[in-house]
């Protein structure tokens, strides 16, 4: 009776995955980047990234392209081994850069991505530093022209804005570039009026649109910020679209936005008052105001913030927290199990960078994992070598109790004990490798590390699914099959192996418990089919490892899948 | 509210990870159902932790055999 309502169960269980887990995986819990490439006649062809490649109107002003834009004002170009894009004069704002080392789709030749751009533009996003006047004075207007000394913004090679007012005010802008994603910008005032002057240095990022990756529970995207030591990941777009402005007083730290993969902070050096906002144009502003300052008559009153706009890559993010950006590495979402999380994913970065392919590093990650997990196994061999001593006793006991199936699990137990045997491992060991699975879930979903990094053969991206599928016959038919039903070739190696490990392991009592081991492989085909390959390969080269592991132990002591494979009484 | 938490995450390891596994059960009762009886009796806090010290001795140089929540 109670078999059958597990079997029922299993079977009702299995349904729902099957048919339910795109939906659902598409709904709570990304499962891998969305496919960077598409087999088709035989080729792999990259496939344009949404991420990268900002789209609709930006504001309801007249939308231009970005090279008109360019083209319409005078500008000052920036220029380092990480970015490329220019300063517009007018406004100063940093309103056009694109990150040379990271490519919109996998192909080589492809574009870089934009992170910044013109307002007016589709997907306008920028950033502005200047000033707000708090009591008496003047200050230039957000559209006043700014004039350059320089016409090139270089690393070390700083280029300083000034702008005049009528009453013989002037305000410098000195903005500096490093060879990685990080402006340093020196606002200064010198009051050169009669009267004394009360003004607030501010800064601000606007954005036209919000992200076009997911937010969801495991990875958040949108405005972001790091206020008194904490970093906030609560603030979405909605929240804005909802409740209206988020406002964080008197705090240190940094704010911004955060996609995926990229990231805009703005970082003052003293507390601020700091704001999340819908622009009146129907974009998104985060912004600072810092506290009023007092200039006299002839004084220079200089304040410093810098700007990090770029990539999440953590050698920069490490370097820029070094110098003294409380946090930044935050701006990745780790979620809970940070601790657990860095330490994996510096040693696959580790690993990456001793073999120069993130496949091979996968691989690599799964042998140290196994290699721990070693003596458990052994151990556990070690046991079912000495069960064939009580192999009598064994039978003796099933042949007892055989109308008692709860008893005699007690006396086999208490047989073991006895015999201080035990071939069961207990849950400890499946315990602890579910953290190093959900950590590379994380790595591959969240570093832009892994983005668009290749294996071998025609896994092109480790952190998208595998693109080539035998359901349009490895993209020799000309369609491109419905989510549920493009299964890699990855995840059918998946089931293949784990079908192959399973029949190796020690076979379940029950035979309802029975049913189950065998369809799961089957099941795994499809509930790995979306995630990203290089959580694919990890698993094939687990179950791998594990069946080169089992014959090895096999062999060592001298067993034969009979004895770990009792006949069912 | 917690300890309601906690016993789901149990249960639902019983439905679902735990049938899939291979088994794996040195103590009896197993450790899941060992949580539940703990968090039932003692609450979240201590019920929690004694279930995560009988998963601590759960390995294959740890105990093993009968060895009900006290």
């Amino acid at each position: 009776m109670n078999d059958s309502k597990n079997l029922i169960l299993a079977v009702v269980l299995s349904a729902l995955v099957l048919i339910g887990w795109t939906w659902a995986a598409n709904r709570w819990f990304p499962t891998a980047n969305p496919p960077s490439t598409k087999v088709e006649g035989g080729k792999q062809q990259p496939l344009p990234q949404p991420s990268a490649q900002p789209a609709g109107p930006a504001t309801p002003k007249q939308v231009q392209s970005v090279s008109t834009a360019l083209a319409s004002g005078p500008r000052v170009r920036i220029q380092s081994s990480s970015l490329s894009g220019s300063i517009n004069l007018k406004g100063a704002q940093i309103d056009d850069l694109v990150l040379l080392n990271q490519r919109q789709t996998i192909s080589k030749d492809s574009a870089p991505v934009r992170l910044l751009s013109p307002l007016g533009t589709p997907g306008a996003y920028v950033a502005q530093f200047g000033w707000v006047a708090s009591g008496t004075g003047q200050v230039p207007p957000l559209d006043a022209t700014w004039t350059a000394d320089q016409p090139v913004l270089k690393p070390r090679q700083p280029v300083t804005l000034t702008s005049q007012t009528v009453d013989g005010t002037r305000y410098q802008i000195k903005i500096g570039v490093d060879d990685g994603y990080l402006f340093t910008v020196q606002q200064s005032v010198t009051n050169g009026s009669a009267k004394p002057l009360n003004i607030r240095p501010i800064g601000l990022v606007s954005r036209a649109q919000k992200s076009h990756d997911p937010d969801s529970w495991t990875n958040h995207v949108g405005p972001i910020g790091l206020f008194g030591g904490n970093a906030d990941y609560s603030v979405d777009y909605k929240t804005l679209d909802d409740e209206g402005p988020q406002p964080f007083n008197n705090a240190s730290g940094w704010l911004g936005f955060t996609d995926k993969y990229w990231l805009t902070a703005l970082v003052p050096q003293s507390s601020m008052n700091a704001e999340f906002r819908r622009s009146p144009s129907g974009g998104y502003q985060a912004d600072y105001a810092l506290a009023p300052v007092d200039v006299g008559p002839g004084q220079t009153s200089t304040t410093e913030t810098r700007l990090f706009a770029g990539a999440k890559e953590k050698a920069w993010l490490d370097r820029y927290e070094e110098a003294g950006i409380l946090k930044l590495s935050k701006s990745i979402d780790w979620g809970w199990f940070e601790w657990f999380m860095r330490p994996i994913f510096n040693l696959l970065l580790g690993l990456f960078h001793a073999t120069g392919n993130f496949g091979v590093a996968i691989i690599c990650l799964t042998l140290i994992v196994r290699a721990i997990m070693f003596p458990i196994a052994q151990k556990q061999f070690a046991s079912m070598a000495a069960m064939r001593k009580i192999q009598p006793k064994m039978k003796a006991l099933q042949e007892r109790f055989k109308d008692d199936k709860q008893r005699q699990q007690q006396e086999i137990l208490k047989l073991y004990q006895a015999e201080k045997i035990n071939p069961a491992a207990g849950c400890l060991p499946i315990l602890l490798q579910i953290p190093v699975f959900y950590a590379l879930y994380k790595v591959l979903l969240v570093s832009v590390e892994m983005r668009h990094q290749p294996f071998v053969l025609w896994i092109k991206d480790l952190s998208a699914p595998d693109p080539l599928t035998p359901v349009n016959l490895f993209g020799l038919l000309h369609f491109t099959p419905p989510a549920f039903l493009a299964i890699g070739v990855l995840p059918i190696l998946v089931g293949a192996t784990q079908w192959l490990s399973m029949k190796l392991n020690p076979q379940p009592m029950d035979p309802a418990q029975a049913q189950i081991f065998a369809i799961m492989p089957w099941f795994l085909v499809f509930i790995m089919a979306p995630f990203a390959a290089g959580l694919q390969l990890y698993w094939m080269t687990n179950n791998v490892l594990t069946i080169a592991q089992q014959w090895h132990l096999y062999r060592k002591y001298g067993l034969h899948l009979s004895d770990t494979h009792p006949v069912h009484t | 509210m917690i300890a309601k938490l906690m016993i789901l995450i149990a249960k639902a390891w019983q439905k679902g990870p735990s049938q899939v596994l291979p088994p794996s059960c040195r103590y009896q009762p197993s450790c899941s159902a060992y949580a539940i009886t703990a968090i039932e009796r003692y609450g979240a806090a201590r019920g929690g932790w004694m279930a995560l010290k009988r998963i601590g001795r759960c390995h294959p140089w740890g105990g093993q055999g009968y060895d009900p929540v006290p």
